[in-house]
């Protein structure tokens, strides 16, 4: 196990490594930020200056090691843009980022279970119907569509919660339904299909048979097996999901890493965006192999020799 | 009698209760110290308070308010004195600044002639990596004439010094501060003569400014403002709405005659500084003809596309002076729509069936050119000449621009942050950045306004230089957008003409 584990830290390394040559080199092909950071006035001439001042001039590989010779100690440098520690910047943000990112989980995990549950075990019926249209329609609708639209009714037109920002329980409601909804979506479909699925095996009906309660029956034997798939789904989503971060992060100025990252990309701020890329990739690699530990602890007949 | 009486005594009174009332009258102070509080809804918020590391003009135009420069600009757009009383030209190369005596800085350190040498070697030190050296490339160096007298001497002459020294690049620091808190420090923890202090900022969540209750110009109105950061015009706009902001900026051009309907909400256009143009690569023929050059001028719809992309919230402009700057001659008009002129100057010229060419555009800068360039090609289609649309990514255009390699035709945009024609002007004929325009009458023209230090004086003479401009059409001319603040009925605010968001007359009403 121990070994495992060890092989998955290395792997993890590695596609740190990988992404950030992605990243370093997708943020300087598009430009360098010399240009950014000078006022609209200058002249070719003092960019030129700007950017040897700085080593924007230098070969992309010459920057790259530079910036990784720093990296591995822990210094991603100073923000161009902020002119503070990058790493601690963007480590400042990632409460937020968890908090928004959970939340949104949690919701649409809450809402999911019960719906599939419900949909399996009225199958074909009108409940199933309604938990399959209100599944496709969560799939199909664009989520910054519909952080807009919430805004406008339930904090412009009703007035029951704030536009944006980030501070009290409100504040995080409208924002973490807008991510939610896309994986509650998913998720209340693949709870259904594999209810159904185990509903039919053997053991249900020999639960059956032994005079259970149906409700027991569903709820002690069919959902803690359907519910094993969803553990690895979530999982791999949590990926998506800090994707779909920084679209409502802007959207609702959602101080987290997503609003961050993104005003580094559009800024060149390279350090930022290497910090961030950092940090996120760690985070995914991390809750994946949880996910995999969890998997492993919740189905027994899985065990890593 | 009795009653009488009564009335009488009723009335002493009266009388001792007035005069008792002027009296306590006397004793209150006669301005109204700070008070209420403010929340502003901002696109952007600033990205340091280090005067000398700001980035775009979305800092520059926030951070004044903490600080001040050594001249200033009133709600015309006028340079105005501030922690400078008055500023001279001794000789050529050299401008004195006399120093208004009695101001403190934040923190209690006084402002002198030290704080203006120590801030402008700052600025100027290499070590310091200041973003804005560019703009203060002409300065030599600074010398303390007296504690109050300072000498700053240039490399060439440069008559836009006392402007550069205002709220654009001179908001002067404290010494003492800036070496006791460190260079990262400053970013966060701003210590001027401003009218507001810095309380706290937590970045892309709040900042809170609160008033300085011992401002040389006096106490602001406001005691506390609270900026948001709100980037998305959609959620900023609707925290106006539901009464969480009292004031926004900036209002995208489609919402404003909406919000205009709304009778809780006001809201204030301004012309804003940005002079929109397209440039024309002059040494590539066929437009180092100017009849090729006068002909694009003629085939554009300026007025549709203001009428169409900005709903009418714009400025048509004759040249790239815009209306808000030093010397804007309105008797000089823009060229009219007429694509049969259009197409008889062509012809003139030697290409009756027009001919082809590339027109770059890009996305993701600060305002938006892909648009209006798409309508101008459409446009330059309509009178023969096929313009290959090239749109690019912001940043992956500034490098084809500083390489020269951009097409014959672009669009740009540039923010006339000094309101002085000539600033632009020399940047757009500075034969790099794909601007290659160049004229030995208009050089002149300029050299000889650039001597005058008066602007009063200057202003006249670029009357001249908007003829010369326009007929030479190096330029296809458009035009300048509003810019729209929006407003709940609580608040006063005027917006400035040069886009600083000044907030020391914001007041509440009522």
């Amino acid at each position: 196990m121990r070994a495992y584990i060890a092989g998955r830290l290395a792997t993890a390394v590695l596609v740190i490594l990988g992404v950030s040559i992605v990243s370093f080199f997708l943020t300087f092909l598009t430009g360098d930020p010399a240009e950014i950071m000078l006022p609209p006035g200058a002249t070719a001439a003092q960019i030129e200056k700007f950017r040897a001042e700085w080593g924007f001039d230098d070969p992309i590989i010459v920057q790259y090691w530079r910036f990784l010779k720093r990296a591995v100690h822990g210094d991603f440098g100073i923000s161009l843009r902020h002119g503070q520690q990058s790493l601690p910047l963007i480590a400042a943000r990632l409460p937020a980022t968890l908090q928004l990112t959970v939340t949104a989980m949690l919701l649409a995990i809450a809402l999911a279970v019960p719906l599939g549950v419900l949909a399996a075990t009225h199958r074909g019926g009108p409940i199933d119907l309604l938990a399959m249209g209100v599944a496709l329609v969560g799939q199909s609708v664009p989520n910054f569509w519909l952080a807009i639209m919430m805004i406008l009714l339930f904090a412009v037109s009703w007035g029951l919660l704030p536009t944006s920002g980030r501070g009290g329980v409100a504040h995080v409601v409208m924002p973490a339904a807008a991510i939610a909804i896309n994986l509650m979506a998913l998720l209340t479909r693949l709870v259904r299909s594999t209810m159904i699925e185990m509903l039919s095996e053997d053991y249900v009906r020999t639960a059956r048979a032994k005079g259970l309660r149906e409700l027991f029956v569903t709820s002690r034997h069919a959902l803690p097996n359907a519910l094993i798939p969803l553990v690895t789904v979530v999982g791999l989503q949590f990926g998506y999901i800090l994707g779909g971060a920084v679209v409502i992060e802007t959207i609702f100025t959602w101080p987290g890493v997503g609003l961050f990252t993104i005003q580094a990309i559009l800024n060149r701020d390279y350090p930022v965006v290497q910090a961030s890329v950092f940090i996120l990739a760690t985070a995914v690699v991390l809750i994946n192999l949880t996910v995999d530990l969890l998997y492993v602890w919740l189905d027994p007949r899985i065990r890593v020799t | 009698m009795n009653q009488g009486t009564m009335t009488r005594r009723a009335a002493l009174r009266v009388l001792g209760l007035t005069a008792a009332a002027a009296r306590l009258g006397a004793g209150a102070p006669v301005a109204a110290a700070p008070t209420g509080e403010v929340k502003i809804g901002l696109a952007a918020e600033p990205n340091t308070f280090d005067p000398h590391l700001t980035v775009g003009r979305n800092t520059q135009i926030f951070i004044v308010n903490v600080y001040d420069g050594l001249t200033a600009r009133d709600v015309q757009g006028n340079l105005v004195p501030a922690l400078a009383e008055s500023w001279r030209r001794l000789n050529a190369t050299t401008w004195q600044f006399t120093l208004r005596k009695g101001v403190k800085f934040h923190n209690g350190d006084d402002f002198n002639a030290d704080s203006v040498k120590f801030t402008l070697d700052r600025a100027t030190n290499p070590e310091t990596k200041a973003t804005v050296s560019s703009e203060l490339s002409t300065i030599a160096g600074t010398e303390i004439v007296d504690p109050f007298t300072v000498n700053v001497i240039t490399k060439t002459p440069d008559f836009l010094l006392p402007v550069r020294m205002g709220e654009l690049y001179g908001l002067m620091l404290s010494p003492k501060h800036t070496n006791a808190v460190g260079k990262e420090a400053i970013a966060t923890k701003p210590n001027g003569t401003g009218p507001f202090k810095l309380v706290t900022w937590a970045k892309n969540e709040r900042l809170v400014l609160e008033a300085n209750e011992n401002y040389w110009r006096g106490a602001p109105k406001v005691k506390t403002i609270v900026v948001r950061p709100i980037l998305e015009d959609a959620a900023r706009i609707a925290a106006l709405q539901a009464g969480e902001v009292d004031l926004i900026a900036p209002i995208p051009h489609v919402r404003i005659a909406e919000l205009q309907r709304n009778d809780k909400l006001v809201i204030k256009t301004i012309a804003a500084p940005r002079i929109f143009h397209v440039t024309i690569d002059v040494r590539k023929p066929p437009f180092d003809n100017v009849k090729v050059r006068q002909a694009l001028n003629y085939a554009v719809d300026v007025n549709a596309i203001l009428k169409t992309l900005y709903f009418g919230h714009g400025t048509r402009l004759a040249t790239v002076v815009d209306k808000g700057a030093l010397g804007y001659d309105p008797s000089v008009q823009p060229y009219p729509y007429d694509p049969n002129k259009a197409k008889a100057l062509l012809a003139e010229a030697g290409y009756p069936n027009g001919f082809e060419t590339e027109f770059d555009s890009f996305t993701g800068s600060i305002a938006d050119h892909s648009k209006p360039a798409e309508a101008i090609g459409g446009y330059l289609q309509k009178v023969g000449i096929r313009a290959k649309a090239n749109v690019f990514e912001f940043s992956s255009f500034g490098p084809r621009r500083v390489q020269n390699k951009t097409a014959p035709l672009f669009i740009y945009s540039i923010g006339n942050a000094y309101l002085e024609p000539s600033w632009v002007i020399r940047w757009m004929t500075q034969g790099g950045l794909g601007m290659h325009y160049k004229n030995a009458k208009l050089d002149e023209l300029l050299t000889r306004i650039e001597a005058t230090d008066d602007p009063k004086k200057r202003a006249p003479q670029y009357s001249e230089v908007q003829k010369l401009i326009k007929d030479e059409a190096p330029f296809i001319f458009l035009y300048q957008a509003d810019a729209a603040f929006g407003m709940s009925t609580r608040v006063d605010y005027t917006p400035r003409p040069d886009e600083t968001q000044w907030l020391y007359p914001l007041g509440l009403k009522g």
